[in-house]
């Protein structure tokens, strides 16, 4: 696998984050400008974490 | 427990008819949106993570996973409650193990470890992505059926996100009416 390519699958995580967010908030409330928003909300919190845990394991590898 | 705010009809069909398909219990419960949006993203989902690892990373082997724990085939366990789309799986493995021949063409029958490590040299981290994607379809599938079971987790008017719920959101003030 070419460096472009094995960068482009981590775009893969996106529709799995919004997959997770939209059935987690759904099983949640029955109404849908809450499930909209709570799944709006979710996806973003899902994103910042996985970002800031990315950056973070980044930061250890490059110092060690 | 409060009562629930909407009609779940029969909730052990329901939920059976969630787990054969997704989004098929809430749409007999006449919740046909929330049935949609079950059905896109779990099969979406599940049959992204299929397409990505070439019809060939959903199958079930019968072994024991205290005794030969490399060989036994965890995602399947994910997967197994997307139900129907992943049924072909375990039909195929009882062929097998009662000495009949794959059936149709072979699809979802358990590949042999030369083609598993063709496909993982070929496609690379695609087959882990992809098997991943279809294990937490059928997890997620897990949320949708207690949905179809026993109604959403949250009766709006008393969820904690109620007040979180900006105006321009939509938001409905809480003991307000959905």
């Amino acid at each position: 696998m070419n460096p472009s390519a094995s960068v482009e699958v981590y775009w893969l995580i996106l529709p799995l984050v919004i997959a997770i967010s939209l059935v987690y908030s759904a099983s949640r409330h029955e109404s849908w400008r809450r499930i909209w928003w709570h799944s709006a909300r979710l996806c973003v919190w899902i994103m910042g974490l996985l970002m800031m845990a990315t950056a973070i394991l980044l930061l250890i590898n490059t110092q060690v | 427990m409060t009562e629930p705010s909407v009609n779940l009809r029969n909730p052990a069909l329901a939920a059976l008819l969630a787990w054969l398909i997704p989004g098929a219990g809430h749409i007999y419960q006449g919740r046909i949106g929330k049935g949609i949006l079950y059905a896109i993203c779990i099969l979406g989902l599940f049959f992204i993570g299929l397409i990505m690892g070439e019809g060939k990373i959903v199958y079930w082997r019968w072994v024991n996973p205290l005794q030969n724990p490399e060989k036994f085939p965890l995602y399947y366990l994910g997967q197994f409650f997307v139900g129907l789309p992943s049924l072909p799986a375990l039909v195929q493995s009882l062929l097998e193990r009662y000495g009949h021949g794959p059936i149709l063409g072979g699809f979802m029958a358990e590949p042999s470890q030369n083609t598993l490590n063709a496909l993982q040299n070929r496609l690379g981290k695609l087959v882990e992505i992809g098997s991943i994607y279809t294990c937490v379809a059928g997890l997620l599938n897990i949320l949708a059926i207690y949905d179809a079971f026993d109604g959403p987790a949250y009766h709006d008017e008393t969820s904690p996100e109620a007040q979180a719920v900006p105006a321009s959101a939509g938001g409905i003030p809480a003991g307000g009416s959905v």
